[in-house]
């Protein structure tokens, strides 16, 4: 219990720091950033010590609570600001603070010109403590105060930047396209409400199987899936993330790629009992997972913007952390989480670092040959893009290989098909970008000259790559390390005869890597065929995967026309006409009225004395006969 | 042997009468103004009347009570005449015409 007893520091160090950032952070000067990543950090040390202490205690002795008061009180309905630690949200905060500390360290070196250096670290912080609110949360309600907190944040930082128009644009959309989906979630949590009387997630869990029929298991499970379609960019609401990378680099990396959207995933895996109540639920989140896995994945290989990629990739990956939920492979899933917030956090860290040496260019037809000019980057960005890929024995070689492993044996062969095209597609994409970027010759005066960055930057990435690398270790099989260690919370992994053995698939999977990076090497690394002329020929095709098949038209056509029209509509016939034809009817009409009132007054004192006798001897006439 | 109260109503609507046509004849304000007492007065004189009449002390109360405020307007109305006189350097109402519609 002891452990549990320092639980609100972790959230508490970042919200100190974005506090002290916020108010006096520019009088902090260069010390706001190390003041920020040392809060981080400290906080990551309380994590470490706080989940090591869950490891050697039984399974059922995992889940310990925090009440550290009582938030809100509604007659019998009551909300506390509790904290719950429990294997998930242990794993879930070594991620937010860990790779935190690192971005945050990074951002030391990458932010340091910056006019606002303050305030960013002070949003970083803030972002920190949200997203910790939102695993750590003990209900539903501090989970969705996290929730929106880290869309707050996840705002502020992409629009940081916002003297540029289209990046305060990018921030907006973000917001708004995130809220769709929190607007349903928050449905879905007033059912809760009504149907269990509390948020309480130890109380749902236990009545969950008792309260809730099929149906209102399946209403609520796809309300709170809809709220983590939004924050994970899931299609449809897939648009806001690419638009996203608008913020600085680091952002990307912490917010974009290894926390905040990973919070849907997180969600799914919390509230799994109510999903499996409804089963038609787990089969739809499968099926967005498997349909945005294969969707991004061929935008990611259309882009230009090296940024672009990653935030397509990251929908993909994200796609797959969805299929492997919607499979019951929770666990899974959350080694997925780990895995790509280690290996997308290095590549995009990455990506920050080759902007950086090439004076913030991110299009990689400008690029080209930065591996000589920038080792240490470009070594550890292979090594994240190898992982993505599914290389062995780089963690997304195992994440990968167990969720096909689930999908076949438990009998989903169209599943298990379709990710290992998702496999083939993400080694495609990947492999066009390590080599447009890394290898070949420089395509423009910037490449040639591209330097490598500070050691501040460099020594963030070198230690994500090793997680990159090493993380595989804790999960190598289905039955690995952090899925016995999170079994208490998601139950174990479901396993089946049917299907292929295990070295098939990964024979199958390893061969369409192989196939992926073969095919990229020959075409944009090999220097045999001209891929400038080969793009133009291919032009059409890739236009609509540039452009994301166009979707954002199809959203601006189907609802954002039409909705500025009913806008312009409401705007300058209803209210400029009708209710204002109201308002200025009432004025004109009582200036009528006074128009004709105003004969009465004529200034002339005599006059009123002559109609104040009129008026009394007219009184005295009609008193007269009434009597 | 008293006098008939028809004498008191008689001079009291004499009064009234010259008040009234006062009020409504006359420019000069402060004219007015003592009209609108000798108005004033003839009324206190016929509640006197008939208070007298029905032996009852009513209508002389009622009576203090309209000298009371008669003298209570009498302050408020010169203050205004004052300072009406002070901006338009006239009392003649006719002149002061401002709030007309």
């Amino acid at each position: 219990m002891s452990a549990s007893g320092s639980l609100w520091l972790i959230p508490a160090l970042p919200l100190v720091g974005a506090g002290v950032n916020l108010f006096i952070g520019k009088r902090l000067g260069r010390s706001a950033g190390i003041f920020a990543a040392v809060l981080v950090a400290a906080s990551f040390a309380v994590s470490v010590a706080v989940a090591g202490s869950l490891i050697g205690l039984s399974a059922q002795d995992r889940v310990q609570t925090q009440e550290l008061f009582e938030w809100i009180r509604v007659g019998a309905f009551s909300v506390g600001a509790t904290l719950r630690l429990d294997p998930l949200s242990a794993t879930m905060i070594l991620v937010v603070t860990g790779i935190g500390t690192l971005i945050h360290i990074y951002s030391i070196g990458y932010m340091r010109d910056d006019p606002r250096y303050g305030r960013f670290f002070a949003y970083m912080n803030l972002f920190v403590f949200f997203m910790l609110m939102l695993v750590l949360g003990q209900n539903l309600l501090v989970l969705y105060l996290g929730w929106e907190g880290v869309g707050l944040c996840s705002y502020l930082l992409i629009g940081f930047w916002f003297e540029k128009t289209e990046n305060a644009n990018a921030a907006k959309k973000a917001f708004v396209t995130t809220r769709i989906g929190d607007t349903a979630m928050l449905i879905g949590l007033a059912l809760i409400a009504v149907k269990f009387g509390t948020l309480d997630y130890t109380v749902i869990f236990g009545a969950a199987g008792s309260t809730l029929t099929k149906s209102a298991a399946t209403a609520i499970a796809l309300l709170l899936f809809a709220g983590a379609v939004g924050k994970s960019a899931q299609v449809p609401l897939h648009v806001w993330l690419p638009d996203a990378m608008a913020g600085p680099t680091p952002v990307s990396a912490l917010i974009h790629a290894a926390t905040m959207v990973t919070a849907g995933v997180y969600l799914v895996l919390r509230m799994h009992v109510i999903f499996e109540i409804s089963g038609v639920a787990l089969t739809v989140v499968a099926i967005v997972g498997v349909a945005t896995m294969l969707f991004a994945g061929t935008c990611a290989f259309g882009q230009d913007d090296i940024k672009r990629v990653l935030a397509y990739s990251t929908i993909s990956q994200l796609g797959f952390m969805f299929l492997a939920a919607g499979l019951k492979a929770y666990s899974i899933a959350l080694f997925m989480l780990v895995a790509h917030a280690f290996y997308k956090a290095l590549m995009f860290l990455g990506a920050g670092s080759v902007m950086h040496g090439m004076h913030d260019h991110t299009d990689m037809k400008q690029m080209g040959g930065l591996l000589r000019k920038m080792p240490v980057t470009g070594v550890t960005f292979i090594v994240g893009a190898l992982a993505l890929a599914g290389v062995y024995p780089l963690s997304g070689f195992f994440a990968k290989d167990e969720i096909l492993e689930v999908a076949s044996n438990s009998g989903h062969e169209l599943l298990f098909v379709l990710g290992v095209l998702g496999a083939l597609i993400s080694a495609l994409y990947i492999g066009r970008l390590v080599f447009l970027t890394f290898f070949g010759r420089a395509r423009s005066e910037e490449a040639e000259h591209a330097h490598e960055s500070p050691a501040i930057m460099t020594i963030p990435l070198v230690l994500l790559a090793l997680g990159a690398a090493g993380a595989s270790l804790l999960d190598l099989t289905i039955h690995g390390a952090l899925s016995t260690f999170v079994e208490p919370v998601v139950g174990p992994t479901p396993e089946g005869a049917a299907g292929l053995s295990y070295a098939a698939i990964v024979a199958i999977s390893s061969l369409m890597v192989a196939i992926g990076l073969f095919a990229t090497w020959f075409v944009y690394g090999s220097g045999k065929i001209d891929w400038l002329a080969l793009r133009v020929r291919m032009q059409p095709a890739q236009r609509v995967l540039e452009h994301g098949w166009y979707v954002d038209n199809y959203y601006s056509a189907l609802l954002v026309t039409p909705g500025k029209a009913v806008a312009a509509w409401l705007a300058y016939v209803f209210d400029a006409r009708i209710i204002d034809g109201i308002v200025n009817g009432i004025g004109a009409g009582v200036r009528a009225l006074a128009r004709s009132g105003r004969r009465l007054q004529t200034g002339l004192v005599r006059t009123y004395a002559l109609a104040f006798l009129a008026g009394a001897i007219g009184l005295l006439v009609y008193v007269g006969f009434r009597l | 042997m008293s006098t008939p109260i028809s004498y008191f109503l008689v001079l009291s609507s004499i009064l009234f009468a010259i008040g009234s046509v006062g009020v409504l004849t006359r420019k000069n304000a402060l004219i007015i103004f003592m009209s609108v007492e000798l108005q004033l007065n003839a009324v206190n004189l016929t509640l006197v009347a008939f208070s007298r009449m029905h032996n009852s002390l009513n209508g002389q109360v009622l009576a203090f009570f309209s000298m009371v405020v008669a003298a209570a307007e009498v302050v408020v109305g010169l203050a205004i005449i004052v300072s009406v006189y002070r901006r338009i350097r006239s009392v003649n109402v006719d002149d002061a015409e401002a709030l007309r519609g």
